[in-house]
């Protein structure tokens, strides 16, 4: 799923600080589950900017509501006639979130409060790990389920470099080698000419905004 | 000849080979260009010209390379994966080859974390087999990337780099292989300490037939100190010092652990010398441009081979 | 008349929520003739081995059709049992058939905003640390 981290209060605060009442809205999708947009992260929020206005002595109508998914326009539109009654709108939601918000309400000015960080796993409480760039060429087939493109640094399609390190990535003693992890994976399942085989240039398929049209359904959506 | 530098020349005649690198300026000074040049020109074959080293900004490569050429040096033009994509690559592939570029490196390049940009975006559009490959592509099939015609195709000769010390120890004759497949003329390898490694990575290369293929020209680095030797031991990814090695450095008498660090290079040189399946030897003098001559002529390096 | 223990839920408010979908609610709890279509559309159900509590029409007359017949006179026990069925049993992949045109999700997700309102909502914190 999508992983996200909330930004630093004093960049929410100081985004809003002009408006006099603020919408915070979270999402019921994704950044519930990695714990940074979901209903309780809303209250919390908002209890933090509470207090901070406080301190400063501005005077600030704070809402909340949670939408189930900010992804889908059915689900925002249940807060029409909630968001109607604030001059902006705090997003909780991963970046796909907050421009749908925002393109629901094209008067209101809508602000993020998160940044969206990746796709990634459930890693453990509270802790969540990238593996999909999303490059829309999947290569996973012939890297042993080991994504290059995310987890190399330099983004090998014919590792490992030179920099390996023990087994660790030459940025970092704490980040392993991709690669290295690659080539034990398929050395174990007798696998290893999958990577002796050079592999051409990747066709990157993520350099304009994509849309995903099912082979079922397009003959719904394209004449 | 596939490009007629110098290089290729000397190697194809069979002499044994002798590569020398220059770090470009951090500024426009030319000056500094010249005066790193002057103790280099008529005692190498060819000069590597690094592209943005550990990912610090310099002079641009190619444009130190013509300086060089000048100069009457002849450039080993390096290229990183990191600051291009394969646009800006082939048209640089181009314009180097028109201005008299004729030796090419491809590399991956160090990760913009290590510079003084860490938070750039890297490129990494292709890697550096894929840029070998490419090269290739464009001189013997005078086609882009994209499969079309080029109107004049460059002319390299194409190297690239090889690091016999990385893990998994077992793969690196593999990913020469791969670099060979993909078209590779000529490889430098990293930084050569462990002589005993060294020997074995150069046998596999030699069993499996590579070195039919690929001209191997292990790296030199004369150690300066024994700080620098625990330095790159410890700190330097890839690259692997022995214990003897600084044991060494650490015998010799005050003042002269320089000499020593001299001395082991100038053995290890006599040794590849020797060596079935090397042809030559590549000196990363770093900072240390004015003790080449020195370090060649002890070497038994010079003079250098003249081949027309 | 029976009184029920309502503490920590506002009745009114839920009663007040659901008058203002009353119509469609009303009608979609009527229209639907169990004929289990959407059963069959729902990747959950299918996953689940058909387990009928999987069913979008079960999942939303269990929830919805709950507070409606009870005219939103429910305690916090009951509450807790319509988030496990709206939350835990459907994900409003919105992906559901039904012939007769009624809108599940719609239904279900309106049961989650009644539920969100109250302060039931899940803890995902909770679910991880059970994972983990």
């Amino acid at each position: 799923m999508v992983k996200a981290k909330r930004k630093p209060l004093e960049e929410i605060a100081e985004a809003i600080s002009t408006y006099g009442k603020v919408l915070t809205v979270g999402c019921g999708g994704c950044v519930s589950v990695c714990l940074a947009g979901g209903q309780r992260e809303v209250y919390e929020l908002n209890a933090e900017l509470e207090l901070t206005f406080k301190e400063s002595g501005t005077s600030k109508q704070l809402g909340n509501y949670t939408v189930e998914r900010q992804c889908n326009m059915d689900l925002i539109q249940e807060m029409d006639d909630i968001a109607e009654g604030y001059d902006c709108i705090l997003s909780m939601a991963c970046g796909a979130g907050v421009q749908l918000m925002a393109e629901r309400y094209p008067d209101k000015p809508v602000f993020p409060a998160v940044n969206t960080v990746c796709i990634g796993v459930d890693r453990n409480l509270g802790m969540y790990e990238e593996k999909c760039r999303a490059c829309g060429e999947c290569v996973l087939a012939y890297t042993g389920g080991i994504c290059p493109v995310t987890r190399c640094a330099k983004g090998l399609f014919n590792g490992p470099c030179g920099g390996t390190n023990n087994g660790m990535c030459e940025v970092s003693q704490d980040v392993p080698c991709a690669w290295v992890e690659i080539y034990e994976r398929l050395k174990g399942q007798n696998r290893l000419d999958d990577i002796l085989k050079l592999q051409s240039v990747m066709q990157w398929q993520n350099q304009l905004q994509r849309t995903v049209v099912q082979p079922k359904y397009e003959k719904r959506y394209y004449k | 000849m596939k490009s007629g530098s110098n290089l290729e020349k000397i190697l194809a005649a069979g002499h044994f080979a002798f590569t020398g690198e220059l770090g470009p300026p951090r500024g426009s000074n030319v000056e500094h260009v010249k005066e790193k040049a002057q103790h280099l020109v008529g005692r190498v074959d060819a000069v590597n010209i690094t592209d943005n080293q550990t990912a610090m900004v310099r002079m641009s490569s190619w444009a130190a390379s013509l300086l060089v050429n000048e100069l009457g040096l002849e450039p080993n033009y390096q290229m990183v994966c990191r600051d291009r994509n394969r646009l800006a690559m082939q048209a640089d592939i181009l314009g180097a080859s028109a201005l008299g570029i004729r030796n090419m490196l491809c590399l991956s390049g160090d990760h913009q974390m290590f510079g003084d940009h860490p938070n750039a975006k890297g490129v990494f559009d292709i890697d550096s087999i894929q840029l070998i490959n490419a090269v290739k592509q464009m001189r013997d099939e005078g086609k882009f990337l994209s499969g079309e015609e080029i109107d004049g195709p460059p002319k390299l000769f194409i190297g690239a780099a090889a690091n016999p010390f990385a893990d998994p120890f077992e793969w690196r004759v593999h990913r020469l292989a791969k670099k060979v497949e993909a078209g590779v003329d000529f490889v430098q390898t990293q930084c050569v300490y462990n002589m005993e490694k060294m020997r074995e990575w150069v046998k596999q290369s030699v069993d499996m037939g590579l070195t039919e293929k690929v001209y191997i020209l292990p790296g030199i680095t004369p150690m300066k100190s024994v700080g620098m030797a625990k330095y790159m031991k410890s700190k330097v990814p890839g690259i692997e010092v022995p214990d003897e090695v600084i044991k060494r450095l650490q015998g010799a008498e005050k003042g002269k652990v320089a000499e020593e660090g001299i001395k082991i290079a100038c053995e290890q040189i006599e040794e590849f010398k020797e060596m079935k399946g090397v042809a030559g030897v590549h000196l990363m003098a770093i900072e240390w441009e004015h003790r080449v001559p020195e370090i060649a002529e002890r070497a038994g390096m010079l003079p250098r081979p003249i081949v027309e | 008349m029976f009184k029920k223990n309502t503490a920590g839920v506002d009745t009114d408010l839920i009663k007040k929520r659901l008058d203002s979908r009353k119509a469609k609610m009303k009608l979609s709890l009527a229209a639907c003739a169990h004929c289990t279509l959407c059963a069959e559309s729902c990747f959950l159900f299918n996953a689940r081995d058909n387990d009928p509590t999987y069913m979008p029409s079960y999942k939303f007359i269990n929830s919805i059709g709950v507070l409606y017949k009870k005219k939103g006179m429910v305690d916090r026990a009951a509450l807790q049992d319509i988030r496990d069925v709206v939350w835990d049993r459907c994900v409003l992949c919105t992906r559901c058939y039904c012939p007769f045109g009624i809108d599940i999700p719609e239904m279900i997700a309106f049961a989650r905003t009644i539920c969100r309102e109250q302060g039931v909502f899940p803890d995902f914190e909770k679910e991880q640390k059970h994972a983990g």
